[in-house]
């Protein structure tokens, strides 16, 4: 978080608390337990980052879809009006490409992996639907996913930003070899 | 009583009692429905992926569901066992949605879209016509198949949507 925090400090001209709320192993059949009671009720504005290379991983960036034009409307500076989602889009999806590049860009410091990071993909979903999809991306290598949830949070605007990272068991073992 | 099952990422029921209900939620899998009305048989699997890689059975059935061939294969053999006629087998889907935006058909992200396909060329060589279907996209469904009526409900509680296919 040495580069990832300064960088989200950077962009959003406040403050940045981050938590790392857990780290779980979940059988891809049991995905919906990270699930929250009110995750039909807000829809989520997300970012799906795919890693690979030496390392296979995953960055799921969300937030609530009514604070993410707060957010955008941060990065711009100004205040945006409802017909310029492409605005909120392209905010979104730029923090998710440059957090998760923070993030493996450390990875790949301190362990010489090169890893790539694919387009950010953007959506505008519920959280089940965004978890699902994510998952999709792994099936084929385990039935079982490591998910390190981690939030941010802005200390002025009150924006909490979510990410999610899902990788293989095998994956992780990487680190530790 | 009427019984609602619910199958989960991966998963895979049969039924034989009309009063139950079979219901999953999809985004990029598929729901994936096969049905004999005139025996009362059905069958629901959520498909994650198109084919299994390394060619091996699966061996723990609680995610038979998870790869196109396999979930097919499995529910004609389960059907038939429960006394299915496989010339009166039908299928309905829904899912194979392109959930985040810059995926497209020419993608490797496009999982959904290599499902349908998939399931479709599965479905033909099976001889199982696929009588409806409610595929693509971008949104998340909820999905929900009657056996009594062979009706399956798709609902979208984003975009206030719901039909019967």
């Amino acid at each position: 978080m040495q580069k990832t925090i300064p960088a989200l400090v950077t962009m959003l001209g406040e403050p940045v608390l981050h938590f790392l709320k857990d780290t779980q192993e979940i059988q891809v059949m049991n995905l919906d337990i990270v699930l929250s009671n009110l995750e039909e009720i807000n829809a989520m504005s997300a970012v799906y980052v795919k890693c690979d290379g030496d390392l296979h991983m995953g960055a799921l960036l969300y937030l609530p879809e009514n604070k993410s034009k707060m957010l955008a409307s941060q990065l711009l500076g100004r205040s945006i009006s409802d017909e310029l989602e492409i605005l909120t889009m392209s905010s979104i999806s730029e923090i998710g490409n440059i957090l998760t590049a923070s993030i493996i860009n450390a990875i790949s410091r301190d362990t010489g992996y090169k890893i790539c990071s694919s387009v950010p993909g953007y959506a505008v979903e519920f959280f089940r639907t965004l978890l699902e999809s994510a998952a999709s991306d792994f099936g084929y290598e385990s039935d079982t996913l490591i998910v390190s949830h981690v939030e941010f949070y802005g200390v002025t605007s009150n924006i909490p930003i979510h990410m999610l990272l899902l990788q293989n068991p095998s994956e992780v073992k990487k680190f530790i070899i | 009583m009427k019984r609602v099952i619910e199958i989960k990422m991966g998963g895979l029921e049969i039924i034989t009692d009309e009063e139950d209900e079979l219901k999953t939620f999809v985004g990029s899998c598929v729901a994936i429905c096969l049905f004999d009305l005139v025996s009362h048989v059905a069958s629901m699997a959520h498909v994650m992926l198109p084919q299994k890689s390394d060619g091996l059975q699966s061996i723990v059935k609680k995610d038979i569901g998870k790869y196109a061939d396999e979930a097919v294969s499995y529910m004609i053999n389960g059907m038939i066992q429960k006394g299915a006629d496989p010339k009166r087998i039908k299928a309905k889907m829904a899912g194979g949605a392109a959930i985040f935006a810059h995926e497209s058909e020419t993608s490797l992200f496009n999982v959904g879209q290599r499902n349908i396909v998939y399931l479709k060329q599965i479905l033909k060589e099976n001889a199982i016509p696929l009588v409806s279907e409610d595929t693509g996209e971008n949104f998340g469904r909820w999905v929900r198949f009657n056996l009594q009526s062979g009706t399956l409900t798709v609902t979208s509680n984003l975009k206030k949507l719901e039909k019967t296919i």
